[in-house]
């Protein structure tokens, strides 16, 4: 079947349309009474422009683009942990330690050999944190090399 | 002549060292952004807006860095049309088709060097225009109430495709999307929590710095890997300048024309700088006629299109400032600027900040000195830069952006929802589902909300209002049409444009 990938972002919107348009109509009535536009009256337009949407996406799909599969979807799936690993550590090992890593792997995953990959990452993270702490006093985190 | 002494006091901020320092610094970076693979102008003005608020730069230096930028890019663009064939930037396209036969013929340093003497004149024309056009439409706007800016709000949305957009649908549930987000968070007038289930941070509602810097920077990494584009290019010699003065000369006429066409495109809803060097090309081909030698290296192929959309991103301007409605993904990051900064956009800021409105577009002018001189001699250094290989510089840009984000709140979970908006942004590219709607859509959609209670306060509570005005029942008929139009002539427009490309003997 053609434009599946439409039909399925479709389905997905209309039914965050219907769980957005129905939440809107929990919320209690505002202190002081209710007016013609409260709280709930521009989400419930929304959520019926977006339903409308959706139908149309379901009825008249566009074709389907061509969906990365195998390796390529594994590379993506690869460097989406890289950046949520990168948000994690940041804190807790420090910005330099988090950064060689994130930029060296991303870069290396992306094809540059292993060697020049860690420099590009070394060098940045080292050229990035010096700059952001001594050159414009903003403090990234230091985390393991802090000097105690 | 008040307009001249609001120059002259724009001249005063923009001309402080320390703003034109960085004027300077933002025309470089900008250059380097339009040039660069994998960094669009809208993404590029994104990344660079955390940075100007951790810097804790006054309104109006932060404004001038990111006008420079945005005028920079336009710039930038140009390099690796012609030098490559392969356009930095969507406007760049119509650079391709005489720029890169040039550079065949070894008349590289040539086109560059006319190119930017065209981007210049270009980019001059769209300012005056901008100068001249802005406070007349300030004070007209002034007459606009609730109900029109709601109306005039949809009809932004609407037009946002763009004439020669593929699926208005897309557009409207990009939009749609959008403003959903923007509703998450703390009812400002009722105090109602809507959508926050809970969550602490969600309470003052979803940044919409770390949505556009995730939807823009995140998911152009994840398209580079995918595409497995991450070697480099090889380096390329540009060869010696031999313009004449006369070549210049000639092509003056077609500066200005290109300049004038670009201007208007870009001020009007729907066009855009691609429209904008689109017309400009077309019309110089017709103009010259058969005397040209288009497609083969004529110069006037160059300077159309380049001076086109130049004037194109001064004129893309002009609803920013005036109405606050942006026209373009970049401007719209423009947009995201100041509302962070706490200006309101709009008619008001002519006069509430008049020192930020002519200090920018004064900047413009200057800026577009630098870039002149920093685009001739310089030029060596950017094309050396354009073979920096894609896999060192996007992982060093998305580190860039993790550090923006992280350094305007210190939390890590800013960073997750940066990474999720970057997923998000992927999937919604595979589907064609367009981003600059979605980012408009979280600019504007409290602003959309606060007009819409505004206008039924006003009228207790008939919804009639919203179109009973003339002005009002305008905006929506060109919103309609807006959506309208793309089904009707855009797949001309759009078949148009590729036997452009086509009809070029090199798209080898």
């Amino acid at each position: 079947m053609t434009g599946l990938g439409d039909r399925i972002l479709g389905l997905g919107l209309l039914i965050l349309a219907i769980a957005y348009g129905w939440a809107a109509q929990q919320w209690p009535e505002p202190f002081g009474g209710a007016e013609t536009v409260g709280p709930e009256t521009f989400p419930t337009i929304l959520a019926v422009v977006l339903a409308a949407g959706s139908l149309y996406l379901m009825l008249k799909p566009d074709p389907d683009a061509q969906w990365p599969l195998g390796k390529t979807a594994l590379e993506l799936v690869i460097a989406v942990v890289i950046l949520v690993v990168y948000a994690v550590l940041m804190e807790p090992l420090g910005f330099v330690i988090a950064t060689t890593f994130a930029v060296s792997l991303l870069s290396w995953r992306m094809g540059a050999g292993l060697r020049p990959a860690f420099l590009t990452g070394l060098v940045s993270a080292v050229a990035v944190y010096v700059l952001f702490n001594f050159g414009l006093s903003l403090s990234l985190p230091a985390g393991l090399l802090e000097v105690h | 002549m008040e307009t001249i002494g609001f120059l002259m006091q724009g001249f005063a901020v923009a001309l402080t060292p320390e703003n034109l320092m960085f004027a300077l610094f933002g025309a470089f970076v900008g250059t380097l952004i339009g040039c660069l693979p994998g960094l669009g102008p809208a993404n590029g003005v994104a990344i660079l807006i955390p940075l100007a608020f951790t810097l804790g730069l006054s309104p109006e230096t932060a404004m001038i860095l990111l006008t420079a930028v945005y005028a920079g890019a336009m710039y930038g663009g140009r390099i690796s049309s012609i030098l490559l064939n392969i356009p930095g930037d969507e406007p760049a396209m119509m650079t391709c088709l005489d720029g890169y036969p040039m550079a065949r013929s070894g008349r590289a340093a040539d086109a560059l060097a006319i190119s930017a003497v065209a981007s210049f004149a270009g980019g001059l024309i769209g300012t005056l225009g901008l100068i001249l056009l802005a406070p007349v439409l300030a004070r007209f706007a002034l007459t606009f109430g609730p109900a029109e800016y709601f109306a005039l709000f949809l009809l932004a949305f609407a037009t946002l495709g763009g004439i020669t957009g593929k699926n208005p649908m897309k557009t409207v549930i990009a939009a749609a999307l959008g403003i959903m987000v923007s509703t998450v968070g703390i009812d400002i007038s009722t105090g109602t929590q809507r959508y926050t289930f809970g969550v602490l941070e969600l309470y003052e509602g979803i940044d919409f710095i770390l949505a556009i810097v995730g939807l823009f920077a995140i998911s152009e990494l994840l398209f580079f890997i995918e595409h497995k584009a991450g070697g480099g290019r090889d380096r390329v010699l540009v060869g010696k300048l031999t313009l004449t003065l006369k070549e210049l000369v000639s092509t003056i006429p077609t500066q200005l024309r290109g300049g004038v066409l670009g201007f208007i495109a870009g001020v009007l809803p729907g066009a855009g700088a691609s429209l904008g060097s689109f017309i400009s090309y077309t019309l110089e081909k017709q103009v010259v006629g058969k005397k040209g030698k288009f497609g083969e290296g004529d110069i006037r192929g160059v300077v159309a299109p380049e001076a086109g959309n130049n004037g194109a991103s001064s004129g893309a301007l002009v609803p920013m400032l005036t109405l606050g409605v942006p026209g373009s993904g970049t401007t719209a990051v423009l947009l995201a600027m100041l509302i962070s900064l706490n200006i309101t956009p709009g008619p008001l800021m002519f006069t509430q900040n008049a020192d930020l409105v002519w200090g920018v577009i004064a900047a413009l002018l200057v800026g577009n000195l630098l870039l002149l001189v920093l685009n001739i001699p310089m030029i060596g250094i950017f094309v050396r830069l354009l073979s920096v290989p894609p896999m060192y510089l996007l992982p060093i840009v998305t580190m860039v952006a993790f550090v923006g984000i992280y350094s305007i709140s210190n939390s890590a979970f800013d960073l997750y929802f940066m990474v999720a908006f970057g997923v998000a942004g992927y999937f919604l590219r595979k589907l064609e589902i367009p981003l600059v709607p979605i980012i408009l859509g979280l600019l504007l959609g409290p602003e959309m909300e606060k007009n819409l209670s505004h206008a039924m306060v006003l009228s207790d509570g008939d919804w009639s209002i919203l179109w009973a005005s003339p002005l009002a029942m305008g905006l929506w008929i060109f919103a309609g049409l807006g959506l309208a139009l793309p089904y009707l002539v855009g797949p001309l427009l759009r078949r148009r444009m590729r036997e452009a490309i086509k009809e070029s003997p090199v798209s080898d």
